[in-house]
């Protein structure tokens, strides 16, 4: 079940095209990551999503019918852009966007308090946000995300502007949420939190789709169909890339009967970032392989 | 449009400024200067009675002195003969004020007169003594020509014109007024509204600026429609400039009633004197009764100023107002990313502002003129103008015309500036110019 539905999403800005027939489908209870370069029009199809920008045509359903304002007001949204007011108190602050979401003052401050004891945070409630570095700002833009517990989340660049410590603790959140059953669409250049979060990914380029599916068929069909096999014989270890046969035994056995020993062998998955980079380079990405 | 949210948002942007020290501190030192405004010309009025100067005089003409009588402000004393010097030097030990040093009769029949005092004398004193000195060589003047029964001629030809002011009202019953009275109010109240409505209309401006700047617009509007959220703040800030009139009220009150009882004021407003002073008339032709009469009219014209129609229009309009403008200030700031950017643009809304302002002038000299008319019915300078020709009286139907139309035009104002803030807020990037708004206007 998808618990959204871009189909043929249209947008221009005067002359200048950002969507062009994009259609995306979000999994419900998945990791949704939303990839491309700078200005492929990810932001644009994220602020489609939440209504924020009108599209020129195509439609947006959420779990199966055009989407709401009722709908929209209940996705934690986290723009690229993030924002606080800066001369607000931290816990001020963060009630305020929760009740916004419509939850009610108890129910946010317990909710809140949670989160703040979870990042070790609890110190921070009477603090203005101006005194705040950088890197807590954004914890405290996440909590403010997530905090009504929301079934849909779309964060657009979760991880810029952490540290790797706190990428991780971000990293870690964001699978537990995940876990707990709740469908997170994010927009990253991180294209290693890609193999490591994503379920599923779009890849976007110009304006337009690249492609779209589980990350692991991705990787799949773009790899070259290799494997690697490592072996120790008389001389030492051995490393050898070979093309994969139909049967992968056919080949361990031919090495076994050369009387070496075989340390692993393994199909050679590309990474993400190879993929990206030959997609976008390629261009419109037209030489896409059947 | 969701209630609670918008609750939720007037509720912040209501806290947030409240709890400001800068909202406490104008609050109470407004006050405090109103109550100062108030209490200190009374408080002088009062004091100075007790203070007399001393004034001695040398009068080496042997005309004047006579003309030298003792009154509130002044106690003369004469020391004609003695040595100027001796006098002087008690005046430098402080024994006395003045020292009043008058010339012998001169050929031209005048005499020349001087001070001495270690203080300046004051405006006031001159002013009093020069007259009284030229009265006394007035008279010895008209003496000399040794006319028969002077005594009676000058008492017979003595005389006290002033000009009596009456205004008539729907019935034809004349009451006295005094058009300065009018003027001042009518001047306060068009400067009251009119920095109420500059002041707080800017603070929805900025308000809006911060929120986009800060980038937290963003996450606003994916949780609340543009709408509540322009609203809310238009109406919390509302919610703001009413407690603060109500403060500001509320602890004027008590400063001026706290400091009459302290200072005795109380006493001396509400002393038989005063009130015998207010309803005499105007018969007298001493210095006293004319002050006196003056009292009466005062108290008279502030008693017939339509306070109620005043207070309650004051409130009309600058809710009116403040809607009206603090929408078009949203709708500029949602077009804008800084503060400097809005100067140029926010031009089209402060020129009536400005406008409304200068017709206050106008209004002041002579309310009934066309442009004050025009001024007072025309939504954008409305409540401004009209609050300064209500003093002087306005028609109900006048009232309920300016009235509506300010409310039609607000709500016609407010679904164009919605339509812009909507579309602005999330503009960043480029200056949007006048033309960018209409654009904003027409798109669905």
């Amino acid at each position: 079940m998808s618990i959204i539905q871009c189909k043929e999403i249209c947008k221009s800005f005067g002359e200048k095209v950002a969507l062009d027939h994009v259609s995306v489908e979000v999994p419900e209870g998945r990791i949704f990551g939303l990839l491309g370069p700078n200005g492929a029009g990810k932001t644009t199809l994220i602020r489609i999503i939440n209504r924020i920008t009108i599209p020129n045509g195509g439609d947006v359903l959420f779990k199966g019918r055009p989407i709401t304002q009722q709908d929209v007001e209940k996705i934690g949204y986290m723009p690229e852009e993030r924002g606080l007011y800066r001369k607000m108190k931290v816990g001020d602050q963060a009630l305020y966007l929760a009740q916004l979401k419509g939850m009610s003052r108890q129910d946010a401050v317990a909710g809140l308090k949670d989160w703040f004891v979870r990042f070790g945070i609890q110190d921070w409630w009477n603090k203005k946000v101006e005194e705040l570095s950088k890197g807590m700002a954004q914890k405290l833009q996440f909590i403010t995300t997530v905090v009504h517990k929301p079934d849909l989340m779309i964060l657009d660049e979760p991880f810029s502007g952490f540290d790797p410590v706190n990428a991780e603790v971000i990293r870690k959140e964001i699978l537990r949420l995940r876990d707990e059953g709740a469908t997170i669409i994010l927009s990253t250049h991180n294209m290693e939190s890609v193999e490591e979060l994503c379920d599923d990914i779009a890849l976007i380029n110009k304006s337009r789709l690249v492609i779209t599916g589980g990350v692991a068929d991705i990787r799949r069909r773009y790899g070259n169909n290799n494997v690697e096999i490592e072996y120790t014989d008389a001389d030492g270890r051995h490393t050898e890339v070979l093309p994969r046969e139909t049967d992968g035994n056919n080949t361990l056995k031919s090495f076994i009967d050369k009387g070496v020993t075989v340390n692993s062998y393994k199909e050679l998955m590309p990474r993400m970032n190879d993929i990206f980079i030959k997609l976008v380079t390629e261009g419109d990405g037209q030489n896409e392989p059947a | 449009m969701n209630l609670h949210k918008i609750g939720v948002v007037i509720s912040r942007e209501y806290l947030t400024r409240v709890k400001k020290k800068s909202f406490l501190i104008t609050t109470f030192v407004v006050p405090i200067l109103f109550a100062a405004l108030c209490i200190l010309p009374a408080f002088l009025i009062n004091n100075i009675k007790e203070k007399a100067q001393s004034v001695v005089v040398i009068d080496n003409s042997g005309i004047v002195l006579p003309y030298l009588e003792d009154s509130d402000a002044m106690d003369f004393t004469d020391c004609t003969g003695r040595d100027p010097e001796e006098v002087k030097q008690e005046v430098m030990d402080g024994k006395s004020d003045v020292m009043l040093l008058i010339s012998a009769i001169d050929s031209t029949r005048s005499v020349s007169a001087q001070t001495f005092s270690r203080k300046p004398t004051g405006v006031d004193f001159s002013q009093n003594v020069s007259y009284k000195i030229n009265r006394a060589v007035e008279d010895y003047r008209i003496k000399s020509y040794g006319i028969e029964g002077l005594e009676t001629i000058m008492k017979d030809v003595k005389s006290n014109v002033s000009v009596k002011e009456f205004t008539l009202d729907d019935s034809g019953k004349a009451t006295v007024s005094e058009s300065g009275i009018y003027m001042i109010l009518s001047m306060v109240l068009g400067m009251m509204i009119y920095m109420f409505i500059a002041m707080f209309g800017g603070s929805v401006m900025s308000s809006v600026i911060e929120e986009k700047s800060s980038r937290v617009v963003e996450v606003l509007v994916s949780s609340v429609k543009s709408l509540e959220l322009m609203f809310g703040k238009i109406i919390g800030i509302a919610l703001v400039a009413l407690t603060q009139f109500a403060l500001w009220i509320l602890l004027t009150l008590v400063l001026v009633f706290g400091a009459s009882t302290i200072f005795g004021l109380g006493d001396l407003l509400s002393s038989p004197e005063m009130t015998q002073m207010a309803q005499s008339g105007m018969s007298g032709v001493d210095m006293s009764s004319i002050q006196n009469s003056e009292m009466s009219v005062i108290l008279t014209t502030l008693s017939n100023i339509p306070w109620g129609q005043l207070i309650v229009c004051f409130f009309v309009y600058f809710i009116l107002g403040y809607l009206l403008y603090a929408s078009m200030y949203a709708a500029i700031g949602s077009a804008v990313e800084n503060e400097a950017d809005a100067q140029q643009l926010q031009l089209p809304v402060t020129i009536p502002l400005m406008l409304a302002f200068f017709i206050v002038f106008f209004a002041m000299r002579n309310p009934e003129s066309g442009i004050v008319w025009w001024g007072s019915m025309i939504p954008f300078t409305s409540p401004i103008v009209m609050l300064a020709r209500i003093p002087y009286g306005v028609p109900g139907w006048e009232i309920l015309v300016s009235v509506l139309v300010l409310l039609v035009t607000f709500i016609v104002m407010a679904w164009a500036s919605a339509k812009i803030y909507k579309a602005g807020i999330l503009m960043f990037g480029k200056k949007s110019t006048w033309s960018d708004l209409f654009k904003w206007l027409k798109q669905k």
